[in-house]
Order: structure tokens, then sequence, then C-alpha cells
């Protein structure tokens, strides 16, 4: 909004100052809530780097077992007992709110599943493919729980990103707009009060010229 | 099916026919060479060494590790089917005994696959026809849909009944766990039965067995105990018929909630020098416990395999080494593929104790 384009009269200066005082309140708490989120994001950050070694280590772990296991059970015996497994992975999602903002919340329900519940005998299956099946769920539970730091992470950067250009809106374009556009209108009001005055000046010169 | 023969066995035969094979295997120094080579020239290397007619056959549609696995178990398969149609009488009950093992695994992937939905083509590739059952049988109970009429099919070929509770638990959880369980247990009991332990060979035979039972009774309490399961569910799955670890023995192990806690149990056991370092450590690996045990178990193979040359012993001897033989070309040509060190290759390798 150009700050010509406003009618300069008394209303709209309210209404101006009245924008402005919105403005600049609006302008204060997004200002909080983007430092807000950033010292949020850094936690998650923190969060997420040791998740992301976490997540490293353990499909590192993970590998190495299901090679070992592999190598002295053979490919046919891993791949056998994969083809018995009864039980899927469960995870619960929902979601929590971090300063206004929802974040996905994803809960492991049943990743670790019992020797007994696996599918496959207990007697004959070898100590390998269980080490490695574990490793695996291990790894699972470990990518569940990374997976909703990583995204809480993703959404508090554009929110942030978000909050930013709002508040840079704010500071940089609206609230000095509507400063300008005040400045003008009271120029303006000043100005007609001037000129009111002048022509109350020039009446009255000219009544008392007549009389 | 595996009742004791009146019949003697035809030892002197079956025993040079398998003298000539043992000549063949693989000794610790070409495991050596073997761990300093690609997987291609591993290839090249086995076929040279006995595998060259498998690696032909099914280079066709295989390749790399794939080929390598397959060619192996292949071999020992006519091997082994090749010393079962060479034995007789009593010979041939302990033999088909000891192998039924291989119909149990190729049950197992058949039930699996089938359950899991894969088509016969692909169960068909996993099969190691190295049992009793010849690769007719095995077609016969491939071409079946259903779980049950697999399982009733498989009793009639290999005269086992398989409870009728054990197939409703199936039925009702989809969990072929006590399938499997019961079969692998079944097999242990018709093992030792089908060894007359009045000669000292026969004996030795069934003292290894017995031992081996010990081992997977160990190691299935290890493994449920890591599990956090104890006591009476444990001892569900405890094989009858093991030479030091007996029921009672077996309970007390089983009631004992942690490893640390059974460890001061273990030492009554003969093996647990070579366990010892492993299950006292505040982290157990029943991985490592359960190499050691094989180590052990192998060692002990080792030692009356020269004992009685006309006997079934040498038979044996020659068949756990086959399979040792199959089992550390896989693990060194899936360990140099994967990239694995050459030590952890090396630690993975049943190899110590062989006698050649």
């Amino acid at each position: 909004m150009a700050a010509h384009d406003v009618t300069p009269n008394r209303s709209v200066l309210l209404d101006l100052k009245k924008r402005i005082k919105l403005s600049q309140g609006g302008y204060k708490i997004l200002k909080m809530k983007r430092d807000g989120l950033i010292i949020e994001f850094f936690e998650v950050l923190e969060k997420a780097r040791k998740m992301r070694e976490g997540v490293s280590s353990d499909y590192e772990s993970a590998m190495e077992k299901i090679t070992i296991a592999r190598a002295v059970e053979g490919e046919i015996a891993v791949k056998s007992a994969a083809y018995a497994l009864k039980a899927d992975p469960q995870v619960k999602l929902g979601s929590k709110s971090i300063m206004g903002m929802m974040v996905p919340k994803v809960e492991a329900e049943r990743i670790h599943t019992s020797m007994l519940d696996k599918g496959y005998g207990v007697i004959s299956t070898s100590a390998y493919i269980e080490e490695a099946a574990a490793a695996f769920e291990k790894l699972l539970d470990t990518l569940v729980r990374a997976a909703e730091v990583e995204t809480t992470m993703k959404k508090l950067l554009d929110e942030i990103e978000k909050t930013k250009r709002r508040v840079n809106a704010l500071e940089f374009k609206i609230i000095p707009e509507l400063k300008e556009s005040e400045r003008f209108v009271k120029f303006r009001l000043e100005e007609m009060d001037r000129e009111n005055t002048t022509r109350l000046k020039h009446l009255k010169g000219k009544g008392e010229v007549e009389e | 099916m595996f009742n004791r023969s009146g019949r003697a066995g035809n030892y002197a035969y079956a025993v040079s026919r398998v003298k000539a094979k043992k000549a063949l295997l693989l000794k610790d120094e070409d495991y050596n060479k073997m761990l300093l080579m690609s997987v291609p020239e591993i290839s090249r290397y086995i076929s040279e060494s006995g595998y060259q007619k498998e690696m032909t056959d099914l280079a066709g549609r295989l390749e790399g590790m794939d080929l390598v696995e397959h060619a192996t178990y292949t071999n020992m398969a006519k091997v082994f089917s090749s010393i079962l149609q060479a034995s007789q009488g009593e010979l041939k009950g302990m033999v088909q005994a000891y192998l039924e093992k291989w119909d149990i695994w190729n049950l197992k992937v058949i039930l699996r696959g089938k359950s899991y939905g894969l088509d016969p083509e692909g169960i068909r590739e996993d099969l190691v026809p190295a049992g009793s059952l010849d690769s007719e049988s095995l077609e016969k109970l491939l071409s079946l849909d259903s779980v049950e009429d697999i399982i009733a099919n498989y009793d009639k070929m290999e005269h086992i009944t398989i409870p009728q509770d054990v197939i409703s638990t199936y039925k009702s959880t989809g969990n072929l766990g006590e399938i499997e369980d019961y079969l692998d247990k079944a097999h242990y009991v018709r093992l030792v039965k089908s060894i007359n332990p009045t000669s000292r060979p026969t004996r030795m035979f069934q003292d290894y067995v017995r031992t081996e039972i010990d081992i997977k009774n160990l190691e299935t309490i290890l493994k449920l105990k890591a599990e956090g399961i104890h006591g009476e569910v444990v001892m569900k799955y405890i094989i009858p018929g093991g030479r030091q670890i007996d029921t009672r023995y077996a309970t007390q192990l089983a009631n004992a909630e942690t490893i640390a806690a059974a460890s001061s149990d273990l030492s009554r056991l003969e093996f647990y020098d070579s366990i010892k370092g492993l299950v006292e450590s505040d982290k157990v690996s029943i991985r490592e416990v359960v190499t050691e045990m094989k180590k052990y178990e192998i060692a002990a193979a080792n030692k009356f395999s020269h004992m009685y040359p006309l006997s079934v012993v040498p038979i044996i001897d020659y068949m756990i080494h086959k399979e040792i033989e199959v089992s550390n070309i896989r693990t060194i040509s899936r360990g140099v593929e994967s990239g694995l060190d050459a030590d952890t290759i090396k630690g993975l390798l049943v190899i110590r104790w062989r006698s050649q």
C-alpha cells in the first residue's frame, strides 16, 4: 500500500495508528516465536545429530550381523527364516504441539517380537540369525525414533523460515509503510488544519473590512 | 522308519568309498589360500577341487556367491545320497537317521515358502536333497498347496506322526514354530534310537549325537534366557536324550533367571572350559558361545574318527567334515564378497581341529 493512496482523514489516521500498534505487537510476538523456535530447533538438531549417529552405528552393526549370518548359515537359511516371519512391526502415529506448531509423534508399539512368536522354530534357528534379527529390530526402533526427530526438525525449519519471512515483512515493509502512511496522513491533516486556519483568518479579515 | 536293522552293515565297502572321498576334502591350507582370493577366484578354485560339475551345471542360471552356495550344497547332497545308496543293513539305518535333518530342512523350506506365498519355482531353488527324500518326493511336497497336506504327505514318507495339537496350534496362530520344533526334537530322538550301542564304535557315535543334543539344548537355553524366558517354557524346547544335560539338569539351568546365574551350574559340563570365558563375561555373545561349542563338537568327532576304521564312525566323520567344508567355502566366499576382514572370517571358520 503506497503511503499516498490513503485518504487523509482522522478516522484513517486512527485506523492506521491501530494497525501500527497491532503490527508492532504481532512483530514482537513473531520475533519471540522465531527466537523460541530457533532455540527449540537447536535442541532438536542435537537430538537429530545423536540419532543419526545411532542410526549409522545400528545400521553398521545390523549389516555386519546379517553378513555374518549369511556367511555362516547361508543365504538360503536366512531367506527361509525371513519367509517364516509372521509378526509385522507396528507404529503408532500421533501429534504434539511445539509453540503452536503441530509435529508428528511416532511411537514404536511392537518392533521386537519374542523368539517364540517369530514364526520359526526355536531349536534349529541359529544364534547368528537371531542376532541379526535382533540387530535389525534395534535399527528399526532407532529409525522410527529418528523419523520423528527428523520430521520435527524439518517442520521446525519450515516454521522458522515462515516466521522469519513474516517478521521481516512486518519489520521492513508493513510497519514502515504504515508509519509512512501515518506520517503522510498526519502531514496532510496538519496541512488541512493550516489551510483551514488561513481560510478562517482570511474570512475573519474580510468580515472586519465589510463591517 | 529308522528301526535298527537285524542285518549287519556293509562297512568295508562303504568305508572304502568314503575314504576315497575324504582324500578330496579341502585342507586347512586351502582355506588360507581362499581367504586371499576374490569370489570368482574362489569359484574357479573350488571348481578344480571337486565341485566342477555342479559349478558348470548351475553357471547358466546363477552367478557369483549364489552359484558357489548352490553348487556346494548340490555337491554335498549328491555325495550324501551316494553314501546312503552305498550303505546297507544297520549302517543304512544309522546314515538315514543322521541325514534326516536334511529332510527336515527341506520340509521347513517348503512350509515357510508356501506359508509366505512363494511359487514352487522359488522354493525348489533352495532345496538341498541330501537326505533320504529324493527329488521326486520333494517335488510331490512342492506340488501341494496347503501346509496340512504337505505335513500329511511328509508324515507318510518319513513314517512320523506330528501330533494333532501341534497342527492345531499352527492352524490357530499361523506360526510354524511348534511344527518345526517338534520335527527337530523327533529327529534327535529317532537318531538316538536308530543307533544300537552294543559295540564300541556305535556307542561312540551315539555319544557324539547325545553331545550334539547337549549343545543344542544349551544353545536353546541361552537363546531363550537372553530373551528373558526361563522355567517351564524353556523346558518345552529341550530335546530329550542328552549325554550330560538330563531333564533335571536342564530344569536347573532353565530355572536360572539370567545367563550369569546359570554360569556356575554350567561348570559341570565337559565343554565348560571352551565356553567359560564367554559365559562369565558381562555381555554374553550367544553367537560366540555357539561357535566355541561347535568347535568342541568337531574336536570330539575328530577324536574318534581314526579309532574304528571298519565302523559307522569314519562315515559319520566324513559327512561331518563334508558339511564343514561346504560351510567354510560359503563363509569365506560370502565374507570376502561382503568385505569382512580376514580375521573375522577366520574366527567364523571351523578348521581348528581338522584332521586329514
